[in-house]
């Protein structure tokens, strides 16, 4: 878990070109949007393509779901676990 | 038509300041290939991030040229390819049957850098973004002229910007195009009275159609350049072609 928390945090830092942040900086539990990280609704989107690419696993765009597995690092490999 | 040209700012490899401009237009400083982009600062990192190199160089010429101007202007945003690097990535995408980048999707409509600019800028008076072949920086003159005109502004920004094209596109723009950005301040003629402006006046008439000519279009002269060369030497009125038209410009103190 801890390695592909890392992962994650590196792709987030890659896919939407996040040129002053370290993976350090990026809080596990934290919100990733608006009030955490600061991301915004077309990072979702990108960030869904990217984990889509990168471990073969869907998120549904529209479902009350996604937000949840969307809210920190932590849910989002929490929900990459269970789905790959 | 006529206007006056208040504030220019450009930026083409090393040709970066007024002084740059007119060292080149006088024949004493070289074109050189000098690839690195404006680093723009005071742009915030999660805005910035987004903005390619098409969008940075149009947002530095623009920030710089409207620095000490009080009130937000309406803008004509123009370009003959557009970001075309991005978008021909895009289509290269599709043709792989790979999944679109969403943030490079929306950002590749050819008004990408006049909504990027006006949330940044918080300027919501009317923008336009132009597009016409070789012609494309005078057609977005006519455009932000009858403007100026018909809507009685006091000023108007006009955005110019271009890329050499990806490579596979070479073989159909002329090798004469260089990666460049423009912005500048128009300004009805009428009423500005300051002699550190250039009042420009600006006629143009269609050619008559030339046949065979369409397959080689080397040579071919790259307006933007000719306009910022007739804008710093010292001639005070020229002639530049294109397939389509004849514009003769003409400069008054």
């Amino acid at each position: 878990m801890k390695d592909l928390i890392n992962d994650v945090k590196q792709l987030i830092i890659e896919t939407l070109e996040l040129e002053d942040i370290e993976p350090a900086d990026i809080a596990d539990e934290e919100p990733l949007f608006i009030d955490g990280l600061g991301l915004d609704s077309i990072d979702a989107l990108e960030l869904g393509v990217a984990i889509k690419k990168a471990y073969n696993v869907k998120i549904d765009g529209d479902s009350e779901d996604s937000k949840k597995h969307f809210y920190s690092v932590n849910s989002l490999c929490q929900f990459i676990k269970e789905n790959r | 038509m006529k206007f006056t040209i208040g504030n220019c700012v450009a930026w083409c490899n090393n040709l970066r300041s007024t002084q740059d401009w007119q060292l080149w237009a006088k024949g004493q400083l070289d074109l050189q290939d000098e690839p690195d982009l404006p680093a723009l600062k005071q742009i915030p990192a999660m805005q910035r991030r987004r903005l390619s190199a098409f969008a940075k160089l149009s947002f530095h010429c623009v920030l710089d040229v409207l620095e000490g101007e009080e009130a937000d202007m309406p803008c004509v945003f123009s370009s003959r390819h557009g970001d075309l690097h991005k978008t021909s990535k895009l289509i290269e995408n599709v043709a792989e049957r790979e999944d679109l980048s969403p943030t490079h999707f929306g950002l590749s409509v050819h008004n990408a850098v006049a909504g990027l600019y006006s949330i940044f800028s918080g300027n919501k008076q009317a923008m336009t973004a132009t597009a016409a072949g070789e012609d494309t920086l005078f057609m977005a003159m006519v455009d932000a002229y009858a403007k100026l005109e018909s809507q009685n502004l006091d000023k108007i920004l006009l955005v110019y910007t271009d890329q050499v094209v990806p490579e596979k596109y070479q073989p159909y723009v002329s090798n004469e195009e260089e990666t460049i950005s423009i912005a500048m301040v128009l300004e009805k003629s009428t009423t500005v009275k300051s002699s550190a402006n250039t009042k420009l006046t600006i006629d143009f008439e269609k050619q008559a159609t030339k046949k065979n000519q369409e397959n080689t279009n080397n040579g071919q002269v790259f307006q933007p350049l000719a306009f910022m060369r007739f804008l710093f030497d010292d001639n005070k009125t020229t002639e530049i072609n294109s397939s389509r038209y004849l514009w003769r410009l003409s400069e008054s103190a």
